[in-house]
C-alpha cells in the first residue's frame, strides 16, 4: 500500500566550520516520509538529530543534498517562498522553558503565529481571540490562562503553548524535537496522548526525534538510528523491537529500562565515549565502541543496504 | 479560591513585577523621590516662565542686585545670595531643568543610536559587528569628557552642541551593553521557534530581542544620566557648556569659586545640588538592577 509522499530527503549533509575541523552533524541521511505518518528518529545526544530536524525545514542552510516538500525541491528556495512554506513545515522545541518568549501572554504567543503568516489582520481582533481560544481548547489549556506569562506555567502547560503556535498554521508536517523530553514522566504522557490525538484529527506528518526508544515506540510507523550524523538503521517499527540489526540498535534496545525488579537483563554495554563528529575517519562511525568491528568496518564507507523488504542497515556484519 | 488568585493576577506583567520588588528597596525609593522632587519643581518653573513671559525669570532669577551680595541664608532666601545678589534658591531650581533634561535627552538619544548600533552587531555577527565593535571602542578610547571638549570646542558652544557632544561620547557604552544581552538572547530557541514562523528579522529584532535586553539597558541608562549630568555641570564649569547669567548648576559652581571665603553658601548649594542628584540616580540604577533581575524573583 504506497502511500502519499510528503517529504524527501536525499543524500542530505550539514557540516559546521569550527576551528578544529569541519563538525559532520549530519553526513549523507536520505528518508521519504509519507502522508500523515510519523518517522521516529532515535540517538544519543550529538549524534545529529536536532540538527538533522532543523535542516529539512531551512533553519540551517544544508551544506550539501536535496530536500523535497510535496515533491517540490526546497533545498534553495529563497526566503519569500520560505515564508510560505512555513506555514505547512512547524517544530516543536525540546525545552518549552526557552521555546517561548518570556515577555509575551499566551494569547500574544498563539496570535504571533498567526498575524505573522498574515492568516489574520491585526484589527480583528475578535477574529482572533476567538481562533486563540479555539486553538487553546484545542490543546487543553483553560481559558483563562490567556493573560499568563509563560513563567507562571509548569512545563507542560508550556509545551502545550509550544503546540498551540504550531497548530494555529494548520501545518503538514512538525519537526519534534524531543518535545517530552524535558518534562516529567507523568506529564509526557499526556503530551504525547495530545500529539497523537491531534495528528489523527488533522492528518500531521511527524518527524519525531528523541533519544528514549519507548517514546517513539507507539507514536513511529517507522524509526530511524542515527550516530555521529549518519543512519545506521532504519525499519518499521516493529521490525525494530523485534528483529535489530545494527550493533548500535541492538546496544541502545538493550538499554531500554523494564519496569520488573526479577528481570536481569543482558545488557549491551558500550565501552569508551562517543567519538568527535569533528572530521570524522573513514569507515563505520561506530567501529570504535563495537564490540564485532574488524578491520573492514574501518576501510572506505559502509553503504546502507536494504536487507529485508524496508528495512536498511548500514553495516558489513549483515 | 484559586481561581480568583488567578484572576487578580490577569495583567501582571514583569515589569509590574519589577515595581513590586523595587519599592521594597528604601533606598532606591529615596532616590527615586528626589529625583520626581526634581521633575515637579522643573515642570513648574517652565511653567512660571510660559505664565509669565520671562517676566518673573528676568526680575529674580537673572537681575542683579549687587548691595546684597553674598548674603547668607535667611527667612526670604532661604541659600542666600550669590556674588551678584540673585537668589541661589531660585537660581539653583531654574538650573534643573538643564541638568535633569537635557542630560535625560542627552542620554535619550544615545541609548536609541546606541541600542540600534549594537543589536545590528550582536544580531548579524561576524564583519558588521567587528566594523561596528572597533569603531565603537576607537570611541572608548577618548574620554568620555575630553570627547565632549573636543566636539564643543570644535562647533563652538551651544545648547544643541553640548547635548550633542553629551549623547555621542555615550553611544559606545549603550551599543555594548545591548550588544551582550542580544547575544545571550539571540541564541535562545524562542528567536529560532520565531524564524520557524517566518518571522522577519526586523520584527525579531522588534518584538523578541529588544523586550529581553532591555532591563539592562534600563540600568545603564539611569547610570547614564547621572553621569550625563555630571559632564554637562564640568563643562560648564570649564565654560563650555550654559552661558552665564542662565543659571546652571556646574558654571555657578564655577563662577562662585573665587568667592569661596566670603560666602560658603554660594558654593556649597549648587555643588550639593549635583551631589544629590547624581547619588539619587545611581542608588535608583542599583535598586533597578536588583529588581529587574529575574534571578532574584520572590
Amino acid at each position: 500500500m504506497a502511500k502519499e509522499e510528503l517529504l524527501r530527503v536525499e543524500n542530505l549533509k550539514k557540516y559546521f566550520s569550527t576551528h578544529s575541523g569541519m563538525l559532520h552533524a549530519v553526513d549523507d541521511v536520505s528518508f521519504s516520509l509519507a502522508k500523515g505518518e510519523t518517522l521516529g528518529v532515535v540517538g544519543e545526544s550529538g549524534c545529529g538529530k536536532s540538527t538533522l530536524g532543523r535542516t529539512i525545514i531551512r533553519l540551517h542552510e544544508p551544506t550539501g543534498g536535496k530536500i523535497f516538500f510535496r515533491g517540490e525541491d526546497i533545498t534553495d528556495a529563497d526566503k519569500k517562498r520560505m515564508k510560505e512554506l512555513r506555514r505547512d513545515m512547524q517544530i516543536i522545541f525540546q525545552d518549552p522553558f526557552a521555546s517561548l518568549n518570556p515577555r509575551m501572554t499566551v494569547s500574544q504567543t498563539i496570535e504571533e503565529s498567526l498575524l505573522i503568516q498574515g492568516l489574520f489582520s491585526r484589527r480583528d481582533k475578535e477574529g482572533l481571540r476567538k481562533r486563540v481560544h479555539e486553538l487553546m481548547d484545542l490543546v487543553g489549556l483553560s481559558e483563562r490562562l490567556v493573560n499568563s506569562y509563560p513563567h507562571e506555567l509548569d512545563g507542560g502547560r508550556r509545551q502545550r503553548i509550544g503546540i498551540a503556535r504550531v497548530l494555529a498554521l494548520n501545518p503538514e508536517f512538525i519537526v519534534c524535537d524531543e518535545p517530552v523530553s524535558a518534562l516529567d514522566v507523568s506529564i509526557q504522557a499526556q503530551i504525547l496522548n495530545l500529539m497523537q490525538d491531534l495528528q489523527d484529527s488533522f492528518g500531521f506528518s511527524y518527524l519525531f526525534i528523541t533519544h528514549d526508544l519507548s517514546v517513539v515506540k507507539h507514536l513511529s510507523n517507522e524509526i530511524m538510528v542515527m550516530y555521529l550524523g549518519k543512519m545506521v538503521e532504519k525499519c518499521s517499527t516493529a521490525d525494530l523491537f523485534r528483529n535489530p540489526r545494527h550493533p548500535y540498535t541492538k546496544a541502545l534496545l538493550s538499554a531500554i529500562p523494564v519496569p520488573d525488579p526479577d528481570f536481569h537483563a543482558d545488557r549491551i554495554l558500550l565501552e569508551g565515549e562517543i567519538s568527535s563528529p569533528i572530521d570524522p575517519p573513514a569507515g563505520c562511525r561506530f567501529a570504535a565502541r563495537c564490540r564485532y568491528a574488524t578491520d573492514r568496518c574501518r576501510q572506505g564507507d559502509i553503504p546502507l543496504r536494504e536487507v529485508e523488504p524496508g528495512h536498511f542497515v548500514a553495516c558489513v556484519l549483515d | 479560591m484559586k481561581s480568583r488568585a488567578n484572576e487578580k493576577n490577569k495583567q501582571r506583567s514583569l515589569w509590574v513585577e519589577a515595581w513590586r520588588r523595587l519599592r521594597k528597596n528604601k533606598l532606591a525609593m529615596a532616590g527615586l523621590g528626589f529625583v520626581l522632587l526634581l521633575v515637579v519643581l522643573a515642570i513648574f518653573t517652565i511653567a512660571v516662565d510660559l505664565i509669565t513671559h520671562n517676566a518673573f525669570y528676568t526680575e529674580h532669577v537673572v537681575k542683579q542686585n549687587l548691595r546684597l551680595r553674598l548674603q547668607g541664608p535667611s527667612k526670604e532666601h532661604i541659600f542666600g545670595l550669590d556674588e551678584f545678589g540673585r537668589d541661589i534658591f531660585l537660581r539653583v531650581i531654574w538650573a534643573i531643568r538643564y541638568s535633569l533634561f537635557m542630560g535625560t535627552v542627552a542620554i535619550g538619544i544615545s541609548v536609541v543610536i546606541g541600542s540600534l548600533l549594537g543589536a545590528i552587531a550582536g544580531f548579524y555577527g561576524k564583519v558588521v559587528d567587528n566594523v561596528i565593535m572597533r569603531i565603537m571602542d576607537i570611541f572608548l578610547a577618548i574620554p568620555s569628557m575630553l570627547l565632549a571638549l573636543a566636539i564643543v570646542a570644535a562647533f563652538g558652544t551651544s545648547l544643541t552642541n553640548l547635548l550633542l557632544a553629551i549623547a555621542i561620547s555615550y553611544v559606545p557604552t549603550f551599543a555594548r551593553t545591548v550588544r551582550a544581552s542580544v547575544l545571550t538572547v539571540k541564541d535562545q530557541e524562542y528567536i529560532e521557534a520565531a524564524k520557524a514562523l517566518g518571522a522577519s528579522d526586523a520584527r525579531i529584532i522588534g518584538k523578541y530581542i529588544i523586550p529581553n535586553c532591555l532591563a539592562p539597558l534600563i540600568v545603564q541608562a539611569s547610570l547614564g544620566v547621572a553621569g550625563a549630568i555630571l559632564s554637562i555641570a564640568g563643562l560648564s564649569f570649564l565654560g563650555l557648556g550654559i552661558q552665564p547669567p542662565t543659571p546652571e548648576w556646574g558654571s555657578m559652581l564655577s563662577n562662585a569659586r573665587s568667592y569661596i571665603r566670603d560666602g560658603w553658601h554660594i558654593t556649597v548649594i549648587p555643588g550639593l545640588m549635583i551631589m544629590l542628584t547624581i547619588l539619587s540616580l545611581n542608588v535608583l540604577g542599583d535598586g533597578l538592577r536588583d529588581a529587574l533581575d529575574p534571578r532574584l524573583k520572590n
